[in-house]
């Protein structure tokens, strides 16, 4: 099922549960993260209890990252996933962190300095549909809780695998559907009750943590992400689901 | 639930340990430029879980993935502390307790690493102590500790002289010595009557 399809007409898509113009969208999403970049590290931990970081490690074990290695970090935000490539690609490989966001990634720029990283890391502001980078130029491109916010995932998808060197991989990390009943009704009361609750006491902003529930149930589920990976070209694609299908790691190849 | 997630979490907790002792060895960083950018595995039995070790100028950074390394070794969790011995890797290689898969020199120059890292823990105290009391501490460690080696080799001295000596519960070393030598001239001795028997059986079914 291609995102078009997932979305319904080719002028609008969805931005949460609302449907909007295709072309408000990415106004409507730099806006939330313009809001959330300042609180959304202690969100995270807040809202994960910690366990993103896990999500993350386990996304560079599945990398199989070398030292020497050129990876992008798409959608990077504040930089945790290239914190941990910096450190394993060394001074002869290079990272790069690239968000469509500013404020996202200003707060990156400034952790990842603050962490001393600063010899093998560049900074771009990039749109995921049409990343600024020559064919094959990447070893590993990672997107991590950032698909679901681009308007075209398709055409992310496609882009990604322009720049991917023949042998790369993508890892696409990202919520999904929790694989068990139970945990499906628990986790749609966290969302919708306590998210949007703790958005407020915490960051002050009820509604982007409201949209963050929301576009999580919009977003495609595994077996579709996957079929997406596939139309755009990637090869022995498969996934993980972390922590009961909450979120779902993908993997695909450039041959 | 938490399955996969797991060895990330033991990776963490590892780096949080390792690194910050890195730091601590004022020569560690040096040492470390020469082993730049190689990684060994480490796997060991009965745990399911492949430890990969990545050397860089600023720490050793850790990993769990079954991907190609300069080195892999699978080994039992009781022949670790061996590994550290260079003489004793082709014993256990032997009894089968050690498998090396890759660059041999990668595994020397990470043991070698391992074996000379020396924290400075007097400098780290004495940030939190000053310098008089953190200077007593670390010698009063010191002191501990080769205390409490000397204890452990003189349990082992007199267990090993209880067992062997008083109780007769082992055997001695001349004594596991003197029975391997009769062993061998026993199992000599077979092998030769052995063929002796061999040559002797045509004869005896010819004049039967």
């Amino acid at each position: 099922m291609s995102e078009q399809q997932h979305s319904g007409n080719q002028d609008s898509t969805h931005f949460g549960f609302k449907t909007v113009a295709r072309d408000d969208k990415v106004s409507l999403v730099a806006n939330v993260f313009h809001s959330v970049a300042a609180k959304y590290d202690v969100m995270n931990d807040l809202m994960s209890l910690g366990i993103h970081r896990l999500w993350k490690r386990f996304t560079i074990d599945c990398s199989g990252v070398r030292p020497g290695q050129k990876v992008l970090d798409l959608a990077g935000g504040t930089g945790d996933l290239t914190a941990l490539f910096s450190r394993r690609v060394g001074p002869t490989g290079q990272v790069v962190l690239a968000d469509i966001n500013e404020s996202m990634l200003n707060v990156g720029k400034d952790k990842l300095r603050d962490l001393g990283l600063v010899n093998n890391i560049s900074y771009v502001q990039a749109n995921a549909e049409a990343l600024p980078f020559a064919d094959n130029s990447f070893d590993i491109i990672t997107i991590a809780f950032g698909l679901r916010n681009v308007t075209d995932k398709d055409a992310a998808l496609r882009s990604m695998f322009r720049v991917l060197k023949p042998g790369g991989r993508l890892l696409v990390l990202e919520f999904s559907k929790p694989t068990e009943a139970w945990l499906s009704k628990v986790y749609d009361v966290y969302s919708f009750k306590l998210l949007p609750a703790m958005g407020q006491l915490v960051a002050n902003d009820r509604e982007s943590y409201q949209y963050l529930a929301e576009s999580i149930r919009m977003h495609p589920d595994q077996e579709t992400l996957k079929q997406m990976m596939e139309q755009a070209g990637f090869s022995e694609t498969s996934y993980h689901n972390l922590t009961g299908g909450i979120v779902a790691l993908h993997r695909g190849y450039k041959f | 639930m938490l399955k996969l997630l797991w060895p990330g979490l033991l990776c963490t907790l590892g780096e949080k340990v390792l690194n910050p002792l890195i730091s601590m060895d004022p020569d560690a960083l040096m040492r470390l430029q020469r082993l730049q950018g190689k990684q060994l595995a480490v796997c060991l039995r009965g745990i399911d879980i492949r430890l990969v070790l990545t050397a860089q100028p600023n720490g050793i950074w850790l990993n769990s993935h079954q991907e190609a390394v300069d080195c892999a070794v699978e080994t039992e969790f009781s022949a670790l502390q061996q590994l550290s011995d260079p003489s004793q890797l082709t014993r256990l290689i032997r009894e089968n307790k050690l498998q090396i898969d890759g660059d041999l020199q990668t595994l020397q120059q990470f043991s070698q690493f391992f074996q000379q890292l020396n924290p400075d823990w007097q400098e780290k105290l004495s940030a939190l102590l000053g310098d008089a009391v953190a200077h007593k501490t670390a010698r009063a460690i010191v002191a501990l500790q080769q205390g409490i080696r000397n204890y452990l080799q003189q349990a082992d001295q007199t267990i090993q002289e209880l067992a062997q000596d008083e109780l007769r519960l082992t055997p001695v070393a001349a004594e596991v010595q003197q029975f391997s030598r009769e062993v061998s001239t026993l199992a000599g001795r077979t092998e030769l009557l052995q063929r002796q028997l061999a040559g002797l059986l045509p004869q005896l079914q010819a004049s039967s």
